[in-house]
């Protein structure tokens, strides 16, 4: 019997599991990372194997990603982000697109990907030591706002008339908001402004050298149609948005999983 | 009781304390990447008096120390007025944030460490040094020797920002003679042709041990750990030349045995990574360190804290003591390969040898927090490495340890990234 490949993100917020037969994905699940990673990891892939009527040994080769990606214990080995993330979207990305960079938002930081035509990483930047243009920013002004993340995206796109948000700093950005609360602007105004803060603050990161093909969003953050919104704007070029976007690393986990395991 | 220089001895006892296990730190990880030669032992022991014993050079006592920045100040006139030259640009996260109170805060974190170990006053190898010859190279250097004049007798010492014309190192000649009587006071001890064909020959013999154990180092798979060879390298800055030579002989001799017997630290499927940029001076050697621990060869370094200050000997073309110095004020511009040069087109010309003699896989750009000159450089090397088909990557790093994790994750997907553009 054609055995399973078991991809494991453990990201910062949230860890994420992706099933995988065939080098087709057939179930992905998540939990909050919480404290105990290497406990929720083991917890995620019992879920997994009652979610689907499998055993632990019907799972060829588990492969691990993410911040606590050295600690998994169920993992047989483990690889960077990075890497994962060039590996998922082979999976993820829609047929359309010609690899070229890949923009990710993770819960604590964001990386843009430059891969070649094949799929391969060219290079890679991220942000350092600090919030701004990662989903942490996004939950934080949700929070003031008295909304979800989940809600922020749509509420965005209702705005007519966004309004600027000129801290970088998260700290900084949340007493901006706070101030712009006070003066009784429109939430969604407010929220159209932090997705274009946030697209700038990544834009910034991009290379100016590495050019051609397309561009695609992966991470939690892309699931936000307001960030995704504010990329095509501010780079005035289509923004892919890959499948299953939030388990793009560990659906690249899943597949290196898969090669390594001789598929 | 508050002292002239701001720091009292509470302070420095504190100092001392960090310092001193930062060091220790450091200098265990980097002896445990591998089994360390035998040899090597004493480059190490020199470390650790330095920085952990906290003891002076080990020199003639009649021998005057006179500290030296950056790779421009020639060697080689510092021992023909008979004293010992110690280079004191340097790593330490502690001396930094002692320093972070006395330089702005977008100056580079080396300045940093060398003005904090004025003002802490806390490392003998530092504090014996009689007088600083402080080059005018970058803006941070330049300033600095403004302001490290308060705490150290200091001499500036102008580098030219262009090198390739006759009329630059005229400039630069003028310098190194302008030097010579200032030596002569602070020492002494006049400086003749014979004391300074003497100089140069000592410190040729250095660079000619050098030479010779970079056949070693470029040999795959590798017979020492790339972190060590660098340790070895920083040693420089505090032995007397001819000790650390002779230490390098027996060195060498040592890599030629391993060699013999295939005796290797890396395996074959490890790729071979060249640091470029920015200085990396002890302890701040976290980047070669987690090259290393992270599977990858730390097989070769383009910088002024290791192979630059070594590969190119003095070339005396004309005997007179006029002759000699000629030769040294070209030498000590030329082929330097560092970017406060105007037109710097060596280093990559540098970079191309080095990639193919040391047969390297992918090359790391680091870059200090400030450091702009080489900033400023990346794109041209990135262009020049992409077109030979070799990932390059900028890492930017800062004296402290809080970077660490983020520098992993690049490290360890960079390496990653090299193992499967080789194997693709």
């Amino acid at each position: 019997m054609e055995k399973y490949y078991l991809g494991l993100d453990g990201g910062s917020t949230y860890l994420k599991a992706v099933l995988m037969k065939d080098k087709k994905v057939v179930g992905t699940v998540v939990y909050p990372t919480g404290i105990d990673n290497n406990g929720v990891a083991k917890k995620i892939v019992a879920a997994l194997c009652k979610k689907y009527g499998i055993s632990r040994a019907d799972i060829g080769y588990i492969m691990a990603t993410g911040y606590s990606r050295k600690i998994l214990e169920v993992a047989d080995d483990d690889i960077s982000e990075i890497t994962a993330h060039a590996y998922g979207v082979r999976v993820t990305a829609p047929k359309e697109y010609r690899p070229g960079m890949v923009i990710d938002i993770g819960g604590q930081d964001s990386k843009i990907i430059y891969l070649d035509a094949n799929y391969n990483v060219k290079n890679f930047t991220m942000n350092d030591k600090c919030a701004a243009g990662t989903g942490k920013f996004m939950e934080v002004i949700a929070q003031i706002l008295e909304t979800t993340i989940d809600q922020v995206g749509a509420l965005s796109l209702e705005s007519t008339a966004p309004c600027d948000i000129n801290s970088t700093c998260v700290v900084f950005a949340q007493s901006e908001v706070i101030s712009l609360v006070a003066r009784r602007v429109d939430r969604r105004d407010i929220l159209a402004g932090m997705h274009l803060s946030m697209a700038k603050r990544i834009i910034k990161m991009m290379k100016k050298s590495e050019k051609g093909g397309d561009i695609l969003m992966t991470g939690g953050g892309a699931l936000n149609t307001g960030i995704h919104r504010a990329f095509e704007e501010e780079m005035m070029k289509d923004v892919y948005v890959a499948k299953y976007p939030q388990f793009n690393g560990a659906v690249g986990a899943a597949l290196i999983a898969s090669e390594r395991g001789g598929v | 009781m508050a002292e002239p220089n701001g720091i009292n001895e509470r302070q420095r006892e504190l100092f001392i304390r960090k310092s001193t296990r930062v060091a220790a730190s450091y200098l265990k990880r980097a002896k445990a990447l591998s089994e360390m030669p035998d040899a090597a032992k004493p480059f190490f022991d020199v470390l650790e008096n330095i920085y952990i014993k906290l003891t002076d050079i080990e020199k003639p006592e009649d021998r005057k120390s006179i500290g030296t920045l950056c790779v421009m100040v020639p060697a080689e006139l510092v021992y023909a007025a008979g004293a010992m030259p110690v280079r004191l640009c340097s790593g330490s996260y502690t001396a930094y944030s002692i320093g972070d109170d006395y330089i702005p805060r977008d100056a580079c974190p080396l300045v940093k460490a060398v003005m904090g170990f004025g003002k802490v006053r806390a490392l003998p190898a530092f504090d014996n040094c009689s007088l600083l010859i402080a080059t005018v190279t970058c803006d941070c250097k330049k300033k600095l020797a403004g302001v490290i004049d308060t705490v150290k007798n200091t001499v500036p010492l102008h580098v030219p920002p262009l090198k390739k014309e006759d009329a630059d190192t005229e400039v630069f000649l003028k310098e190194l003679y302008r030097l010579i009587p200032i030596l002569e006071k602070e020492t002494g001890v006049q400086i003749t042709a014979r004391s300074l064909a003497e100089g140069i020959n000592m410190v040729g013999n250095a660079q000619y041990e050098m030479s010779e154990f970079l056949k070693y180092r470029r040999h795959a798979p590798a017979l020492m750990s790339g972190t060590q060879v660098l340790s070895v390298m920083n040693a420089y800055s505090y032995m007397p030349v001819s000790l650390w030579a002779e230490q390098m002989h027996r060195l060498n001799g040592e890599m030629k045995q391993r060699l013999e017997q295939e005796r290797f630290v890396s395996r074959k499927n490890q790729p071979r990574i060249l640091v470029t940029g920015s200085p990396i001076a002890f302890p701040n050697i976290k980047v070669p360190l987690l090259i290393e621990e992270m599977g990858g060869v730390f097989a070769a370094d383009e910088t002024c804290m290791g192979e630059r200050g070594l590969y190119d000997p003095v070339s005396v073309i004309d005997p007179s003591f006029d002759g000699m110095m000629r030769a040294l004020a070209s030498r000590y511009t030329k082929p330097c390969t560092c970017p406060v040069f105007v037109d710097n087109s060596q280093r990559i010309y540098r970079m191309k040898q080095m990639i193919k003699e040391h047969k390297i896989q992918g090359v790391i750009y680091h870059v200090l927090r400030g450091c702009l000159v080489y900033d400023y450089e990346y794109q041209l090397m990135e262009e020049a490495m992409g077109k030979l088909d070799i990932p390059i990557i900028r890492v930017e790093s800062d004296y402290n340890e809080e970077d660490v994790e983020q520098l992993r994750i690049r490290i360890e997907a960079f390496i990653e990234l090299i193992k499967m553009h080789t194997s693709a």
